[in-house]
Formats: C-alpha cells, sequence, structure tokens
C-alpha cells in the first residue's frame, strides 16, 4: 500500500432505497489507494447496488459518495469519471464477437474522443493484462481466443482508460477453476505494478484469501464486519461472518454453523440488530440479558474509521 | 436383457455399472468425441463425485445414464442399472427406470421448472405418471412429506416458481427427484447457482437424506473442496476421461495427477499462507472435444510435460491404495 492514505473513494452512510426496499441502509465505506477490497456478502446483501452507485450508475437515496480529485500531473483531457472502470464477471458476454481486439480495447478512448497515441495505448493495455507481444492480439476475434485471454481483454479494456479505480463484480464467477487463478493473479499484478485499487464485489471467500487487503462484509444492506484479511478471514468475531466461513467447504475444520432460512426481504428489515432473529449467538439464550435486550431494540452501527469493527452488540465494545 | 448366464454374478451386485462408455456427438463438422473410455462401478448407498471444468463430458455422462442423449448420438460400452442393460431397454421399460431407480436433479433450478404451474403439482406428477401412488390424494400427501423432508413449509405446495428464492427452488428439483423414491440420485451441479449458505443448507440436505435411506449418489460439480466433504470418492475428468479416481479426501488433499494438482489449489485453503496472495493457476483453456491434442490430452498446460507425453495418451494405473491416476508420471 501506498503511504498516502487519501481515500480513492470514500462512501459515507449511503442508503439507496427502492420503495420500500431499503437494499443499501447506511453504509460507510472506504477504498484506499493501492488496496484491494473485497466486499463479500450473498444475494440481496445490497452489495452489487452499493458499486453501481460508486461507479455513478444508481442514485443515492441518502448519504454521499465521494471520489477524489485525480492528482494535476496525471489529468490529462479525459474526463475524470475515467478514473473508475468496472469490470464484468462473464467476458463472453462482454465482449462484441464481431470486433477485433484492438477495436474492443479501443472504444473507450474512441467513446471519450482521445485519439492521441491510440495504438500505443491500447498496446500497452493488453502488455499489461498479459497479452504480449499484443500486436498479435491485435486483428484477432474473441472466438479465437482462449476464456482466460478473454478476461483479459476486459481487463486491458478498463486499463487503457488508465483508472485509479476497478470496480469487479464477481470477476472469476464464471470462470473454469484452471483459469480463475490467472485471473487473480493478474488483478493482484496490476495494483501492485501500478498503484491502481480494486473494489471487488464477491460471495467467494477463497479470491477474498487469495487477493484482498482487506474484507468487508455486506448483511441486508449493512456493512456487518470489516477489518483486514486475515482478521476477517482467520478470526471472525461477527456472528454473521464465523457462520459464513464455518461454511467454506475448505474451512471445515470449524464446527459448521448452518444459518436456518434466508436473507430476509429488505422491504422488512428486522427491528434492532437486522441479523438477530437469524444470530446463533442471540438464539443460543447464553448472551447476557443487557446484551440481549439491545439485539432486539437497538440498530448495531458501524461507524467510518480504519481498523477492526464489527457490527455487534455482544463482540465489539466499540459498537455504537 | 443381455445374457441370460450373467443374471448368475460371481461379483458383487452393483447398483450401477458403466463399462467402457464412449459418447459421440455427431455434429456439422464432424463427429464430436465428449466421454471416452469410462468406467466405473458403484454399489447401493456408495456416494461418487465428478468433478471437471466445461467440456469435460461429466455432465454428458450424467445424461446418459438416464438415457437422455439427443437423437444420432453414438454410444458404445454398457450401462447396467440393478442389472438392467440401460441401452437396451424398450421404452416401457426406460419409463420404469427413470424416477423410480434413478433420477436427476439438474442445475438452474429456474429453468427446470414449470413457471405456470404450481410446484406442488409439479412434484405431484411423476408420481402419478409412474403410478408410485394410486391416487392424486396420495401423492399430495406424499409431496407434503417430502416438502417436509427438504425442509420446506407444506404452504409452498401452492406456490408457483417465481414465488420462490433459489435455494427453494432447488429444494423443490430434490423433492421431485425423490418423488419416486429412486435408489440412485444423480445431482449435476446443485448448488452452483447458489450462495454459500443456502449451499450449504442442501448439502445438508442431501448429507441427511444419505443417512436416512441408502441412497446412492453421483454428485457433479467443478468445486473440488465440496465434492470433497460430500461424496466418499471421487473422479477428476478430463478431456471426455476419468483421470484420477480414489477416496476424496485423499484426492483431494495429495492429488497424483498433475490437473487434479492444479483443479485443487484453484480453491485455496483460508488460513493457508502458501495461498495468501498468491492465486495459482493453470492457463489455457480445457481441450475442445472436436480436437483434442495428441499424446495425453492434458500435455499443453501441464506443468511437468516431458517429450513422452505427446506420444501416448496413458491408460489410468494404480496410484496407492483403492486410488489410480492416468499420467505416466506414476
Amino acid at each position: 500500500m501506498r503511504t498516502d492514505l487519501n481515500p480513492i473513494v470514500s462512501v459515507d452512510e449511503v442508503s439507496i432505497f427502492f420503495g420500500s426496499a431499503r437494499a443499501v441502509d447506511g453504509v460507510s465505506l472506504e477504498v484506499l489507494p493501492g488496496e484491494v477490497l473485497a466486499l463479500v456478502g450473498e444475494s440481496g446483501s445490497g452489495k452489487t447496488t452499493l458499486i453501481r452507485a460508486i461507479q455513478g450508475l444508481q442514485q443515492v437515496s441518502g448519504g454521499s459518495i465521494r471520489h477524489r480529485e485525480r492528482p494535476e500531473q496525471e489529468s490529462t483531457d479525459l474526463r475524470a469519471d475515467s478514473g473508475v472502470q468496472m469490470i464484468f464477471q462473464d467476458p463472453t458476454g462482454a465482449l462484441n464477437p464481431r470486433q477485433t481486439i484492438y477495436d474492443i480495447v479501443a472504444e473507450g478512448l474512441r467513446i471519450r474522443r482521445d485519439g492521441t497515441d491510440e495504438e500505443k495505448r491500447v498496446g500497452d493495455a493488453l502488455a499489461r493484462a498479459g497479452l504480449r507481444p499484443p500486436e498479435r492480439f491485435f486483428p484477432m476475434f474473441p472466438h479465437q481466443i482462449s476464456g482466460g485471454q478473454r478476461q483479459r481483454v476486459v481487463i486491458a479494456g478498463a486499463m487503457v482508460m488508465n483508472p485509479i479505480l476497478l470496480l469487479a463484480d464477481e470477476p472469476v464467477a464464471s470462470l473454469d477453476a484452471s483459469i480463475r487463478g490467472e485471473i487473480l493473479a493478474l488483478m493482484r499484478q496490476l495494483v501492485d505494478d501500478t498503484g491502481l485499487s480494486i473494489l471487488a464485489v464477491t460471495h467467494d471467500l477463497g479470491l477474498a484469501w487469495n487477493i484482498a487487503d482487506r474484507v468487508a462484509v455486506m448483511y441486508l444492506g449493512r456493512i456487518v464486519e470489516i477489518g483486514t484479511t486475515e482478521q476477517i478471514l482467520e478470526n471472525p468475531q461477527h456472528p454473521y461472518t464465523r457462520a459464513l466461513l464455518s461454511v467454506v467447504p475448505e474451512t471445515r475444520r470449524m464446527e459448521q454453523q448452518i444459518l436456518q432460512g434466508e436473507i430476509p426481504d429488505s422491504k422488512r428489515i428486522p427491528a434492532g440488530c437486522r441479523f438477530h432473529p437469524r444470530c446463533p449467538l442471540y438464539r443460543s439464550g447464553d448472551l447476557d440479558e443487557g446484551i440481549a435486550a439491545r439485539c432486539t431494540t437497538e440498530d448495531p452501527h458501524l461507524m467510518l474509521g480504519a481498523g477492526w469493527h464489527a457490527a455487534c452488540w455482544a463482540v465489539d465494545p466499540q459498537t455504537k | 436383457m443381455g445374457g441370460a448366464p450373467n443374471n448368475v454374478t460371481e461379483t458383487p451386485e452393483f447398483l450401477l455399472s458403466v463399462r467402457d462408455l464412449n459418447i459421440t456427438y455427431q455434429t456439422t463438422r464432424g463427429p464430436v468425441p465428449a466421454v471416452r473410455g469410462v468406467s466405473f462401478d458403484l454399489e447401493s448407498g456408495d456416494s461418487l463425485g465428478l468433478a471437471g471444468e466445461s467440456g469435460c463430458g461429466k455432465s454428458t455422462l450424467a445424461a446418459a445414464l438416464l438415457r437422455l442423449l439427443p437423437p444420432g448420438t453414438t454410444t458404445s460400452g454398457e450401462v447396467t442399472i440393478d442389472g438392467q442393460d440401460l441401452f437396451s431397454l424398450s421404452p416401457g421399460g426406460l419409463r420404469a427406470v427413470r424416477w423410480t431407480k434413478e433420477s436427476i436433479v439438474f442445475q438452474g433450478a429456474l429453468h427446470a421448472l414449470n413457471p405456470v404451474q404450481t410446484v406442488g403439482r409439479q412434484v405431484c406428477e411423476p408420481m402419478l405418471v409412474h403410478e408410485t401412488e394410486v391416487s392424486q390424494k396420495a401423492a399430495t400427501e406424499k409431496s407434503r412429506n417430502l416438502f417436509e423432508r427438504v425442509g420446506l413449509t407444506a404452504d409452498k405446495l401452492d406456490y408457483y416458481p417465481h414465488q420462490l428464492s433459489g435455494g427453494q427452488r432447488q429444494r423443490v428439483l430434490i423433492a421431485m427427484a425423490l418423488a419416486c423414491d429412486p435408489d440412485l440420485l444423480i445431482a449435476d451441479e446443485p448448488t452452483t447457482a447458489l450462495d454459500l449458505m443456502v449451499q450449504a443448507q442442501v448439502l445438508a440436505l442431501i448429507e441427511e437424506l444419505r443417512r436416512e435411506s441408502a441412497l446412492t449418489l453421483i454428485f457433479i460439480t467443478h468445486d473440488l473442496s465440496v465434492l470433497a466433504y460430500v461424496c466418499e470418492r471421487l473422479a477428476i475428468m478430463y478431456a471426455g476421461r476419468i483421470v484420477e479416481e480414489g477416496p476424496s479426501l485423499e484426492v483431494f488433499r495429495q492429488p497424483a495427477h498433475p490437473y487434479t494438482r492444479a483443479l485443487a489449489a484453484a480453491f485455496p485453503t483460508i488460513g493457508d499462507p502458501s495461498s495468501r496472495l498468491s492465486p495459482t493457476g493453470l492457463g489455457g483453456d480445457p481441450p475442445t472435444p472436436g480436437a483434442l491434442p495428441q499424446g495425453c490430452p492434458f500435455h499443453p498446460r501441464c506443468p511437468l510435460a516431458e517429450d513422452r507425453c505427446q506420444d501416448e495418451e496413458p491408460g489410468l494405473r494404480v496410484a496407492g491404495a483403492s486410488r489410480a491416476a492416468a499420467c505416466v508420471l506414476i
């Protein structure tokens, strides 16, 4: 990580409502320069809605999202919003089968009417994404390259815009098992070589272990625990994170805690701690009476700040 | 069916026996071999995990075990289910085998259900068609029990598929597959589209069903770590063949074939320092079934490949107690 810790993006108490559904319900989060932050959660946790808002594709109902201004020396005639690029889950669907690799990668530049040194920049982006020598790939079509190479082209298409933040929505979920590793290795390498930041949305805790510096765990529109990857994956504190980790097949040395039912509807968020109806700690009946009472009446809330936090009355004394 | 003397067997009675099975799709570009010389046996109550990447032939194999292959597909070899030769069954005989002897849970629960029928009616249907239940009333009663077994409340019988979550739909499919009390359940990627916690619920359900009844299971996925804990034995497929086979945890933890090693490493062990910030991948794509490389089909991607690997395709050889792998380095 760089020593300059001015966040690339600050998400401050952001809420996103769809009618009476509170998809994102008061989330604060910072992405720091040169880090990979994994935003982990199940379907319905609000993680995809949140990154759509960070990308500017989704209006927020409350709170604010602030992007850091690009430093002057980096600024070209690019518009500031090209500093955030997105890579999607399915590379085959993301690439136009009738376009050459060159045209696909150059497309972002052309949309921005930024033709300076196009060929060099396309070549550099492909090389950075590990497609070398880039000239060999210029005239090829997506069906002529492998699945791993297609995801590299998607990444090159993002890198050609010289982004400071990559948003990755399940970047390896649709890839074959043996290809998954090479793409994760590339993402980590881009961060280490260029100081780029990546916010990766995933339900895959192995991805976090493979490439993330920090992990944030979302449940029903809220971040319930955040910390370094080691803190969250090796020593989770929030009962939801603990349950999630206990059912990863590779970590079955822990006693399995299979939660009953599914994430509740975001139109009917439980009162008090939103996790308490499914919480193994609360349901065990072993909690101190005073704490158990808070679980059903007071909403534990994570404040924005560095270090480890869990939104739980029972485990984190700093919970407010 | 089959030769009369075979009815007196000296070997143990297998519920399912697959012998040198070859399946070739006929396409406009010529024949495409999808499964090449696969053999295995399952005794009643066994569980086998089949793992491999897209195009390795695992789903083709599953479809063949129910004779669900598209017309024009060429098959050779033998599949015997409960003593009956599957490929020579009459349509009536085949109907008697499907659902009651063996049934399948497909991936993609949304597409496998009829959107305009209640799920209760869909679960009743096989029981009525196969006459395992005598009346609509009895079938509904059985559905109620099945729903309870898979963790769904009986009121869900009146729901349409779109009113259920992905996990609930997957449970409906499992209930449906169990409707006629099959001996063998084939589960083709039943948890791939599910969230971690829902996946854990479904896996726990399958384990419980196996404990309660002597259900025999074939579980198919590309996620080795799931199979290692659900199944007793594991078979790894590559380019249409089984390239490694053995007890699950041993194969997962000490893979013998270089491909199994790569597949196992693709899913890191959380807490293992060697995989922290260092993801490992193989590179390249799984081969296209229509254009397999010469020699060992894995050699172009194999980190240990030698010159001789280009010459001959190795067969399965002994790789430890009740283990086998198809690699010349063993």
